[in-house]
């Protein structure tokens, strides 16, 4: 019995006709999903509705230092009486940032935003584009006068003109005579034999446990004077920059100010008027106890065939101290202070007058730098012309190229962005914020 | 749907709107300090179009719900379903910055991915299966009547090899008619293999459900069966034939359709949360 041959039209036969109005569990699954999707969708925006919290429209993860903002959306996002819309404005940032302007002829003030985009993530919000401070300053124009910056900086690689300090014409402007090249010989005379000094014996940053080796014992680190133009306040000034150079710190172990053999102690490193004072008293001091020293031999050299004739002249106590306060005021200007003190004398002036110092604290004035975070190098890596150096007008900075060689951008180099050394606002002019903010901020509130 | 020639226009089009798309965003990109936002002009101009690719894609199932409306041949729906879905994909990126952002932006935007995944893999379904069912499946049925047929096949089975061997009673061996020498084999083999195999369709029958393998049972079994009962073994043959087609047709009809639970429930979640999406990016 051989099985009917299939044609078309039994084959027809095979099927229900009315199988369409009943659909198959497959395309039945289809539509309950259909159906059960966009319901749990809708009941998820529901259940964040009734709780009225609105962070699963956020868009995306706070920066690090707002995070704990993160479920108080109101806080940026002020929404104004009758208005739907609640955008962030600078109004929101200014109620906890007072953030300085950049400069007074700045052609246009950016939105907060612009620069510091929130919502992205964990990343440092004073982590800017380049494009940022190149939309200007890559053709810097002012709405005042002309500036005297230069005004096509695109980039820090290739883009950037040399440091201020070491363009043709700058030298250091500090007067103390100081060789670097002879204070880095080896075998030089300590004040308990030969030494071999390292820069870090002068030139540290400020630390508590800081000791410094060719200091007086009285010498602590002074707080860093800094024009603090341009420095963020998240920065520890102290620690980035280096601590003052002074006598007490760095010079007076070696280069003692003795003015006479009577004592051991040294002239104070002061004012002229204060070294006077104190020689005075020292003098005076000392001869109520010494009553013969008020017998002072003259000699008459008129005659060098003769034996010498000596002179007897007993003086007043007083007139003891003038003349000791005159000699030891001689070896001092003449020879200790003048050794590193440009001094200039003036006829019939009591004493000379001392130039300032002038020690140049910060070079670069409109960034930042940080010795700290550059303290794994060797320090004549950066300056090396300090093992040569025998002026005092030598500009020992390095140069734009040496920076070049770490900070040359990719992601295998150091940090090259503007942001790196330059900050926009001028936190010399930063005000006060007063903190508004309870504890319980990281709660919700929308 | 095959994808062919007279997808060309259409491919066009989206490459060139794509290449604009892309180098406007490059440029923006490049010149915004802040780096790109959605919420600026040219990024809420990227999420609109994006967003009316995805609705005029999505509006393909109203579009079926009416065929008899004259909106436009089917075909041409179904190209631009394909193709302005497909570059609705970018221009969401674009306007998201290639960011995931915040839970609603970062379910949107795996929605969005996943539904363009699965379109691409249905559209690939669509190209290359129907062909491949055309030869593979000479005896394809509707799919939804599948059982049914089957149902067919096991009745005409089942009245051919009781015409030989008698009453078998498959639910109640023990009234069984007990066959002659003859059909013995026939009945024992139909009572173990064979009608197992075409009654349940997750029956496991790794002999009857090869062709090759199959073929080679029949072809003993014939050898121990008189040749008056050659004819049913070979309709029994091509009745585990057509099973086998039936159960490819089945197999092959769930990767054609299948990726449609995922692509279109997922649609339809994904263009309601983007409306709130919408609404709610006016208010922040």
């Amino acid at each position: 019995m051989a099985r009917a041959k299939l044609t078309t039209k039994k084959l027809a036969q095979r099927i229900d006709l009315g199988y369409f109005k009943h659909p198959h569990p497959f395309r039945r699954l289809r539509f309950i999903l259909s159906v059960a999707l966009p319901v749990i969708a809708l009941l998820w925006l529901g259940w964040y509705a009734l709780a009225r919290n609105d962070r699963i429209y956020s868009g995306g993860r706070m920066s690090a230092s707002h995070a704990v903002l993160s479920a108080r959306c109101s806080t940026c996002h002020v929404a104004q009486a009758g208005a739907f819309s609640a955008r962030a404005s600078d109004q929101g940032c200014d109620t906890c940032h007072d953030a300085p302007v950049h400069h007074a002829n700045q052609m246009f003030t950016p939105t907060c935003a612009a620069c510091h985009t929130e919502h992205r993530g964990h990343p440092r919000l004073a982590v800017t584009a380049d494009i940022s401070c190149t939309e200007c300053h890559a053709n810097l124009h002012t709405s005042g006068a002309a500036t005297h910056f230069v005004s096509d900086i695109t980039r820090f690689n290739g883009g950037h003109p040399e440091f201020a300090a070491l363009r043709p014409g700058s030298v250091d402007p500090g007067t103390i005579k100081l060789n670097h090249a002879i204070h880095l010989k080896h075998n030089l005379r300590g004040p308990n034999g030969p030494v071999q000094l390292d820069c870090d014996d002068c030139h540290r940053t400020v630390r508590p446990e800081s000791r410094w080796r060719f200091g007086s014992s009285d010498a602590h680190d002074q707080p860093v004077n800094l024009n603090l133009r341009a420095i963020p306040p998240s920065m520890d000034a102290g620690r980035a920059y280096m601590s003052p150079v002074t006598y007490a710190k760095h010079c007076a172990a070696c280069h003692g100010l003795q003015f006479d053999p009577r004592f051991q102690e040294g002239a104070p490193h002061d004012t002229p008027e204060v070294i006077r004072a104190f020689l005075v008293q020292k003098f005076q001091q000392y001869i109520p106890g010494h009553p013969a020293e008020l017998r002072v031999t003259d000699l008459n050299r008129n005659l060098p065939q003769q034996p010498i004739p000596s002179a007897v002249r007993v003086l007043t106590e007083q007139q003891w101290v003038m003349l000791r306060v005159a000699e030891s005021e001689e070896l001092l200007y003449r020879k200790t202070c003048a050794q590193c003190h440009a001094l200039l004398f003036v006829a019939n002036a009591p004493w000379p007058i001392v130039a300032k110092s002038d020690i140049t604290q910060r070079w670069f004035q409109h960034a930042v730098f940080n010795h700290d975070t550059h303290k794994l190098l060797k320090c004549v890596e950066c300056h090396s012309g300090a093992l040569t150096s025998q002026e005092t007008a030598d500009v020992l900075l390095p140069g734009i190229q040496t920076c070049e060689k770490c900070h040359r951008g990719g992601r295998e180099a150091a940090e090259s962005r503007c942001f790196e050394c330059h900050t926009y606002h001028d936190w010399n002019r930063e005000k006060g914020v007063k903190g508004s903010f309870p504890l319980s901020a990281s709660s919700r509130d929308n | 749907m095959r994808i062919d020639r007279t997808h060309r226009a259409w491919l066009i089009a989206s490459l060139i709107i794509f290449g604009v798309a892309t180098a406007i965003y490059v440029v923006y990109a490049a010149s915004s300090p802040a780096g790109p936002s959605g919420g600026s002009a040219i990024g809420l101009a990227f999420g609109i179009a994006g967003s009316l690719c995805m609705i005029f894609a999505g509006l393909l199932a109203a579009r079926k719900k009416v065929p008899v409306w004259r909106l436009g041949r089917a075909q041409t729906w179904m190209r631009g379903h394909l193709w302005l879905g497909l570059l609705s994909l970018p221009l969401i990126l674009f306007h998201g910055e290639f960011r995931f952002g915040g839970p609603l932006t970062s379910v949107l935007m795996v929605l969005l991915i996943v539904v363009v995944v699965s379109g691409i893999f249905g559209a690939a379904l669509q190209h290359y299966m129907p062909p491949v069912m055309t030869t593979r499946i000479p005896m394809e049925t509707i799919f939804e009547q599948i059982d049914r047929v089957r149902a067919q096949l096991l009745a005409e089975a089942d009245e051919m090899v009781e015409s030989a061997c008698g009453p078998l009673n498959f639910q109640d061996t023990a009234t069984a008619t007990i066959a002659t020498t003859d059909t013995l084999p026939l009945c024992n083999f139909y009572r173990r293999d064979v009608r197992p195999f075409l009654h349940r369709s997750r029956a496991q029958n790794p002999a009857l459900s090869n062709r090759v393998k199959a073929a080679g049972i029949f072809e003993g079994l014939r050898t121990l069966l008189p040749a008056t009962l050659h004819d049913i073994v070979k309709n029994l043959e091509d009745i585990c034939e057509e099973e086998r087609q039936l159960r490819r047709q089945t197999r092959y009809h769930h990767w054609l359709h299948g990726w449609l639970m995922l692509h279109v429930p997922l649609s339809l979640a994904l263009l309601l949360l983007g409306c709130a999406h919408a609404i709610m990016a006016l208010r922040y």
